[in-house]
Formats: C-alpha cells, structure tokens, sequence
C-alpha cells in the first residue's frame, strides 16, 4: 500500500488543522467563575472531542486538495502462460494465398490467415508476455517481450502489409532467441516462427545457434504455413534429385532444428483452418505457471476524504445547533445544551 | 395548539446559533463538501495526434554528425532520442507507429498505438530501430517517401519521415520518380538529418563489424540509367552511341554525406508535407503540433477541488475569524476570556 499526494505543496497547510486547539466555533458565553462549576468529564470529552472533528475536518479537506491517492501498483500474480517471440516471415511470398496466387474473392492471403488467428490467440492469453520480431533479407526487431498487448496486436496487424524480398530464417532465429533476458528465466520460453518457406542457413549462423540453444532454454515452434504444390517439411526427399539444403531447404531447417536439442515441434498448415489446429495446440501446450504483474489502477481517495471531513462538518453543525446560552437573552429558558443533556453540567 | 405552542419554542431556540455567523460557515462548508463528493466536472476538448514515424535506416543514416552526450553519435542515434523526447511530449491518447525505409520502400513495424498506455513499449522500439534492419543498400528517398505516405494515408494517420536525404544511387539526370498522390492529402513533417558538412559514411562488414568508412569508389558517383544528362556532350571522350555520359569515370562526393536540405525540401513540397530540421524535441513537438491534423478528444477535468476549497476556507473562517476580530480589539482581561473559553 503506497500513498501518495500529486501536489504535496498543498500539505504545507496542514499546520492550519491546529486552528480547532486554539480557536473554537461555539459561542462564548461569560460566567462568573469557573470555580463554581462541578468537574465533568463527559463535558470535557464533548470538548475534546468537537475540536479533534474540526482538525480532522481541516486535514481531510487539505489531503483531499492535495490529491491524496493510491499510486497504481504492481502487483505480483501466478498465471498460466509463457514468454513467446512472435517470429515473422515477411517474405513477399506470404502476401500469396495458399493456393500461391494472389488472393481473390473468398480467399485469404497466407499472412492475412496468420495475422488474424494469431491476433486471436494473442487475445486468448492474457498473461504472456510477447515479443514480435519479423525476417526477409533481414532481421528486423519490432518489439521486446511486454505484457502491453495493445502492441502486440499493432505490430501483428502490420504483418499483412506488402513483404520484402527474401527469407534469411537463420539470422530471424538468432535474434528471436536472444530476445529472451533474464527476467525470463521464471517461466518457459518459446519462440513461434511462422513462415512460408526456409532457406539455407549459412554455418556460421548454425553453429551460433546452437551455441544458443545450449545456453537459452526454450521451446522452439514451427508454424510452416505450406503452399499448395510446394516441398512440405516431413516429405520424402525425391529420390531423383540430390537431398541437400539447397534443392529442400524446408525440410533441412526441420532436420537442423530437430538437432538444436531443444524442444521443438513443427506443424505444417496446408489451410487457415489448419493454422487454427496448430495454434491451438502451441496455445495448449505453453500453459505452464508464470509469474506475471497485475496492474492495480491508481485508486483517488481525496473523495473518502471530503466525506470524513463533511461527517467532522456535520457534527461540529449539530453542536452548534445544539448550544444554549447560559443566560437567558432569547425569551427560551434555560435548559441543559443537547450535547450535555445526558447527566453533564447543571448550571 | 400543542403543537403549534411547541413550534413556537423551536423558533425562539433557534435563532441562537442560526445568527451565528460560524453556524452559517459551517454549514456553507457543509454544502460546499457535498457539491465535492458529488464530483463536478467539465470536459474540455484537446488535441491529440496519429502518427507514424517512419526512419531511414540506410548507411548515410550511420554517419556521425552529431554530438550526444559530449561524444560523437550516429544520426541514427540522435533521431532515437529525438522520438523519445517528442512521444514523451505528445498529449495523452495520441497514438504513434512505427517504420522503418531502406531500399525504396518503408515498411511497417506497428500499426499505431495508444501511447499513454504503451508507451514503454513504443520507446522501446524505437530504442531497438538500427541499420541491421535494412534489408537493402539502396535509398530512393523518393519512393520510400511515397509509399510511407500510402501506408500513413492507408492508417489514417499523419507522415513523421526522418532522412537524410542522401540518395543512393545518386539520382538520375531526369530527377527523382515523379510523386503519384494527392498533395496533401497526407499531411505531416519530413525531418532532415544530418550536419550541413560533408561526412564519411562507415563501412560494415558481414557481419556487422565496422570496417572503415566508403571511399569514392564503393559507391556509384553517378547515376548512368536513363538519358544522360544536357552538358555530357562538352565531357572528354564523349561519344553519342559508346560514351554517352562521357569517358572517364565519375568522381564525385557520394560517398560523403550531409542533409540534402534543398532535394528534401523539394520533396516535401510537392507532397504537401511541412520542412523541419532536425532540432530539440522541443521545437519538433511544435512542429508537429503545426503541420499534423488533430483529433480533438474530450477529457474530464476533475472540479471538486474549487468546492473543497471553499469549504476549507469556510471551516478556516468559523474558526479563525472571530479570535482574529478580537486580537485586533484586544479587550480588558485576557484571564476572563480564558474563563469565558473554558465555560463555553
């Protein structure tokens, strides 16, 4: 629980709460010695009790001025969910349909599918935290792990937009997985890299990724987005052809990422309906326990403090309302004040 | 008659305290607390702005003209803070995406956001914007300009374009592509970068160690597409059909750079788009205050504080006025005033 106040030069009036102590709002009535009147406690109370209504009153209304609040607070909660990089392919060849060709009437280009059903189960997992990276001829970091999924559903509403030439899936990998820190280590990892196609990987590039899968634990996701026609990523090579990575790059990323001896799973999606199954699955599967940070808006209090004080008003009013003079200058006679009715002075 | 004998004695109590002028404080304290908790409010209209920022990421773009932090930096280094400073200055509930242009193109990242709520993010992202995402060494500053403007035209949003203006390779003798829009149908600012002295651009290799900076025969000095230019007949060795833009091979200053203040300028007007130099954040946020269109939006302003304040004053005024009346008409026997406190 951390109070605050927005404007704590207001607070520089609160010696003003002391006014009550020193001051008071009941009439004043002279007498001719106080010796001659009994000792009452209840009286005493009574008079105690009115001046500390009106300093509270003073110091509810100055807190309430100042703006006295609750400041938004984190705070720590265990969820089910993970850390996913959302890793993009956006080669030109995702702007096709799945049939590979441009899309029209009823059908969906292939990032148009994978932005709508991933903007889905971005919604569906509330406590992620997510980060987007994207890859053509180069990586491109677009955002870093957060839980602001405004963003997220920003920069995957972005991946339908006309894509760039070529598809360099090794240097997309690197980056996806080093966007995991140390803050991550709490919950599983996972990077998720949707694309169309593969290419070679240069070796350079193989041996840091292995180098990184050894040091970063994570759960590695294919969601291969296969055009109709094309090499899938579990076909048989050709026996009429050289089985290398040139002539079947799909189906040597999936032997390569097979070997990085992380977990790693990859679904082939012929379909949108296809691309449905495999995120759910992946959805299914990165369900572990998270800790993640809830925010607690800023709670206002200044208006709890304008009712205590109104409460502290109210009753100093009543007071008032309720004191007799000792002598009689109205034409009422004397009676004992409403507040000391009950067995307190007898003048 | 009971009743109307007891309403009489009511009158002739109250008006004790309902002369009292500290009763009256009070009570108008009272009310004034509850026209506060009743939460009064007025909406007030603000401006708000949409825009896409969209940074050249080229190689010009790495030449270190500028100077954070008492060293020299990158333009690409300045124009990051500089978006820092100016999302930082932009009223709540603006929203801001972000792209970036290399090639010939400009490409989105994120479609834009509510900054008040992301706006780590969105500084975040912008932290992380560098030259290793340009998928190209090219820059054709016009037709990235023209496509930002579609996808800023595309998003409803208005054009914040960074360059340099430092087109590679150097234009054609026929100058930029034309500019196929409407002008001003986007409208925004477009930011020149860089010093007005020449400076070397450096050099990168594979993978991404800098390696020196471009000398004079890395790039092409000249553009040799298209027709050749009007004076290239008066050039040594010209010929009609084998040397058309001359004999000799070009030399030039392309592989230095400066902000092309007159080309971008150029640019900017025939698109309908506002000049700004880069400068402090300060002057960008008027900037762009200026040339983008607002989006009016309502906020509440919260008023219970002008009653509170009225309340406190009365409350102050019940219980200071009248000691403060007596201190300016000190009276005889201050110890029976004490008495007088005291018996209430």
């Amino acid at each position: 629980m951390n109070f605050t106040v927005d404007t704590p030069a207001v607070l520089l009036l609160l010696p003003l709460a002391l006014l009550p102590f020193a001051a008071t709002v009941l009439s004043i009535s002279s007498y001719p010695s106080l010796a001659s009147i009994p000792h009452d406690r209840l009286s005493l109370v009574m008079d105690i009790g009115l001046r500390i209504a009106g300093a509270l009153a003073i110091t509810m209304i100055i807190f309430g001025l100042a703006g006295l609040h609750r400041r938004e607070q984190l705070v720590e909660r265990v969820g089910k969910g993970a850390n996913i990089v959302l890793l993009f392919d956006r080669s030109s060849s995702m702007d096709n349909s799945f049939a590979n060709r441009l899309p029209s009437g009823g059908e969906v280009s292939k990032s148009a599918a994978a932005r709508r059903l991933i903007s889905d189960f971005v919604a569906r997992r509330p406590h992620d935290r997510i980060g987007v990276a994207a890859f053509s001829t180069s990586p491109m970091p677009v955002l870093p792990l957060t839980q602001h999924h405004d963003t997220v559903r920003a920069a995957v509403a972005a991946i339908d937009r006309p894509g760039l030439a070529k598809t360099d899936v090794g240097r997309g990998l690197v980056l996806a997985m080093t966007m995991f820190n140390e803050n991550t280590a709490d919950a599983s990892r996972a990077v998720v890299l949707v694309s169309d196609g593969a290419a070679v990987i240069d070796r350079q590039v193989q041996a840091t990724l292995r180098s990184i899968a050894a040091r970063m634990p994570l759960n590695l996701y294919w969601l291969f987005l296969r055009t109709k026609g094309s090499r899938g990523i579990f076909d048989p090579p050709d026996p009429r052809q050289p089985d290398m990575p040139q002539t079947n790059p799909e189906r040597h990323l999936h032997l390569f990422l097979s070997t990085l001896g992380v977990p790693y799973r990859a679904f082939e999606a012929g379909s949108p309906r296809a691309v449905e199954q495999a995120i759910a699955e992946i959805d299914r599967q990165e369900m572990r326990p998270l800790l993640y940070f809830e925010r607690m808006p800023r709670r206002d209090l200044s208006h709890l403090c304008y009712s205590a004080a109104a409460v502290s008003v109210a009753l100093l009013a009543l007071a008032k309302l309720a004191e007799r003079g000792l002598t009689g200058r109205s034409r009422a006679t004397y009676r004992p004040a409403l507040t000391l009715a009950s067995g307190g002075k007898r003048g | 008659m009971d009743r109307s004998s007891r309403l009489a004695e009511g009158v002739a109590m109250m008006p004790r305290a309902v002369r009292d002028f500290r009763f009256i404080l009070l009570i108008a304290a009272f009310v004034a607390l509850c026209i506060a908790l009743a939460r009064p409010s007025w909406t007030m209209q603000r401006a708000a702005y949409d825009l896409l920022l969209v940074v050249d990421v080229t190689g010009s773009m790495n030449a270190r003209d500028y100077v954070l932090d008492g060293s020299p930096a990158p333009r690409l280094d300045a124009v990051k803070r500089t978006l820092r400073d100016l999302i930082a200055q932009l009223p709540c509930r603006s929203r801001v995406g972000l792209g970036i242009f290399t090639e010939r193109r400009s490409f989105l990242l994120f479609e834009p956001v509510e900054l008040c709520d992301n706006y780590p993010v969105a500084e975040a992202a912008i932290g992380s914007l560098e030259w290793r995402m340009a998928w190209e060494g090219d820059s054709r500053i016009a037709s990235g300009l023209n496509s930002a403007l579609e996808i800023a035209r595309s998003l409803d949003a208005d054009l914040v374009f960074l360059t340099d203006g430092h087109e590679a390779p150097p234009l054609s003798a026929s100058g930029p592509p034309p500019f196929e829009g409407k002008a001003g149908e986007v409208r925004g600012l477009l930011i020149g970068v860089g010093g007005n002295a020449l400076v070397p651009i450096p050099k990168f290799d594979d993978m991404g160690r800098e390696t020196g900076f471009f000398a004079m025969a890395d790039v092409p000095q000249e553009n040799r597409m298209g027709l050749p230019p009007a004076d290239a007949s008066s050039r040594p060795g010209w010929h009609p059909r084998n040397a058309p833009f001359g004999g000799e091979a070009p030399t030039g200053n392309e592989h230095l750079t400066s902000v092309r203040e007159e080309y971008l300028q150029t640019l900017a007007r025939r698109a309908g788009l506002d000049y700004v130099r880069l400068e402090d954040a300060s002057r960008l946020d008027a900037a762009v205050a200026q040339s983008a269109s607002p989006r009016m939006i309502g906020t509440t302003a919260d008023l219970s504080p002008i009653p509170a304040a009225i309340a406190l004053a009365a409350l102050l005024a019940s219980y200071g006025a009248l000691p403060i009346f007596r201190l300016r008409q000190p009276r005889p026997g201050s110890s029976h005033s004490r008495n007088e406190r005291m018996a209430q």
